[in-house]
């Protein structure tokens, strides 16, 4: 193509009549492609099985996109922080920055450096995005609905992949998959920057999993079931979201999900200024690309995991509650969800570009000295909470939570260890007045 | 609330089969995007993009060397906790869901008290060795003697005060 032709180009896609319209366009012929074909699928929305696969089709789908338009997003971020506009060029407002981005990843050579060990170094970037997919199984999503053509007294369909009813386990069973991934990529790389990034992944995953687990266990204390559509089934049911009664396990739980996600202030297995790119540094095109795209799927699972046990699920109030099945009330409880996973993502994209990093041995301190101990302090407050019938009693929980709070911020205030690194660097300053 | 149990009613092989599903599905996509890029891909290989990157400089030895022995205290401190809080769960579904809900309110009191008891003290026993951990300094990543003590780290070496007497020196002296 010659050069005019390319600039031609550029302009019209920069003009938003033409993104939206577009976009208006597809939407338009996907719904009406979707009720031409409404005959062919009906039966299969009956069932809960086929029901569900059509869920994790949609899912799937739809979180793949969505991790390419994070990707956008978080650029955005990035440039409004920072003070400079952020991706502009591809489209109206760089709205067509994942395309490019994508073709990009696809077009590329992929270099496999000659001492890699092969089959780990194609296993680890394939580990990386599928451990992190497989959590989605059990969000629920939407709650329940029954369909207008099915009887009356059917019981509902559960809008989740698998209703698992070890929901939490699984969970944290996949979520202890996702090191695997990153872990043989450090190693299978045969570099050492690659390697030390693996190194600080295990280390820093698996010590935050520790707080991650007590958090949850005090969630599971307050609503006595592993299965997450209960969970928010309860909330839903009394309109008090876990958060009002575990303020600091919600903290604990936000702090791991970000540690785990290998997101900033925690990205130090791929510090860029340390470890070039950590464990990522000799993967090239595609497999580049699915490092990313796994851990923005991990950070999308980890919202949705934070929504689900803290926030309500699809719950908000004045909206269609749990005893409100039809698909409409579905499609509500959908919006609502999703939304609130859209703003935990703005907030950890926000924390990325607003903190600094942690040194090492202030990550691992922060894992083991100060999260563990709150983690077991709270845990056991729960557990008297919860013998003398009051775990759901919010101001009781409140109470709890707020002489924790009190006696940490004693014991923080009276320890003599330097909590930033400037302290730790600067000299002990004598207050006492000189005489 | 509505009623869930109509869907364990289907079967759990249902449930497993839909996970063992989507599992699949998920590692498909991973490797169906790798084989579809080698289509358009070009190939262009090249000893110098072959070699471990570092820097620019070429790669001295293997990428495989030797780390800090802290990972590894750290990953079997995990390993102990980590097992220790899995016995946890079942714990926490029974004794947060109130026990038997036909038992009378004495009866479900005294089992909560010897669930609380017993999940206490085996919980006092994983705190006393995480104490033992902290105390003896295995939860701190820099673990340098020198920088617990109050005193200056010598900056010199010390003097030797006892003499030696160099063999050869007194070879020479003799000779």
């Amino acid at each position: 193509m010659t050069d005019p032709t390319i600039k031609r180009i550029e302009t019209v896609l920069r003009k938003p009549a033409v993104i939206f319209g577009a976009g208006a366009a597809i939407l338009l012929l996907v719904t009406a492609l979707l009720a031409l074909a409404f005959p062919l699928y009906k039966p299969l929305l009956s069932s809960q099985f086929s029901f569900s696969m059509i869920v994790l089709a949609v899912m799937l789908v739809l979180i793949l996109s969505a991790t390419a338009l994070c990707i956008l997003f978080e650029r955005k971020i990035a440039g409004f922080t920072q003070d400079r506009y952020g991706p502009n060029r591809v489209g109206f407002w760089g709205l067509l920055q994942p395309v490019a981005d994508g073709l990009k990843f696809l077009l590329k050579e992929d270099i496999i450096p000659r001492h890699v060990d092969k089959p780990l170094f194609l296993l680890a970037p394939a580990l990386a995005l599928a451990a992190s997919l497989l959590g989605f199984a059990i969000i629920p999503w939407a709650g329940q609905v029954r369909w207008p053509w099915m009887p009356p007294d059917a019981p509902p369909l559960s809008t989740q992949v698998a209703n698992l009813n070890v929901g939490f386990l699984y969970l944290l069973a996949v979520g202890s998959l996702s090191v695997y991934g990153v872990v043989l990529a450090g190693y299978a790389s045969n570099n050492k920057y690659a390697f030390y990034g693996g190194m600080r992944a295990a280390a820093q995953m698996i010590s935050y999993e520790l707080p991650l687990g007590l958090g949850l266990l005090v969630v599971l204390l307050v609503s006595g079931t592993l299965q997450l559509d209960q969970i928010v089934q309860q909330q839903a049911a009394t309109g008090v979201w876990n958060i009002f009664l575990h303020p600091i396990a919600f903290f604990l739980v936000l702090v791991s999900a970000l540690a785990e996600a290998n997101r900033a202030p925690f990205d130090l297995p791929e510090a860029e200024q340390e470890l070039v790119g950590g464990y990522h540094t000799e993967y090239s095109a595609m497999k580049f690309a699915m490092f990313f795209l796994g851990e923005y799927a991990h950070m999308i699972t980890s919202s949705a995991l934070i929504v689900a046990l803290f926030f309500g699920g699809w719950h908000f109030w004045g909206l269609p509650g749990p005893e409100n099945v039809t698909w409409w009330a579905m499609l509500i409880k959908l919006a609502v969800y999703l939304t609130k996973v859209a703003l935990f993502i703005a907030l950890f994209m926000l924390v990325r570009w607003t903190l600094p990093r942690f040194r090492f041995d202030q990550l691992m301190r922060v894992a083991w000295q100060s999260l563990v101990p709150i983690g077991v302090a709270l845990l056991a407050a729960t557990a008297a909470l919860t013998y003398l019938g009051w775990q759901r009693n919010v101001w009781a929980s409140l109470a709890a939570n707020l002489l924790l709070l009190a006696v940490l911020l004693r014991s923080a205030a009276r320890s003599k260890r330097p909590v930033t690194a400037r302290q730790e660097d600067l000299p002990e300053i004598d207050v006492r007045p000189t005489t | 609330m509505p009623d869930t149990t109509g869907i364990h009613a289907e079967g759990g092989v249902q449930l497993l089969q839909g996970l063992a599903i989507f599992a699949l599905a998920a590692f498909l996509m991973a490797f169906v995007v790798l084989v579809f890029g080698k289509l358009f891909r070009p190939r262009n290989p090249n000893p110098d993009k072959g070699a471990a990157y570092e820097c620019g400089e070429a790669p001295v030895g293997p990428g495989w060397v030797q780390f800090n022995l802290r990972f590894y205290v750290v990953a079997l401190i995990f390993l102990v906790f980590d097992v220790e809080i899995a016995l946890f769960y079942p714990w926490a579904v029974v004794f947060g869901g109130g026990g038997a809900p036909n038992a009378g309110w004495e009866a479900l009191h005294a089992m909560r008290a010897a669930a609380l008891w017993d999940m206490l003290f085996f919980f006092g026993v994983i705190v006393v060795g995480f104490l033992y951990l902290w105390r003896f300094g295995y939860l701190d990543w820099v673990r340098s003697l020198g920088a617990r003590t109050d005193e200056p780290a010598p900056t010199t070496a010390p003097i030797r005060t006892e003499t030696v007497a160099p063999p050869l020196a007194e070879i020479i002296a003799e000779s």
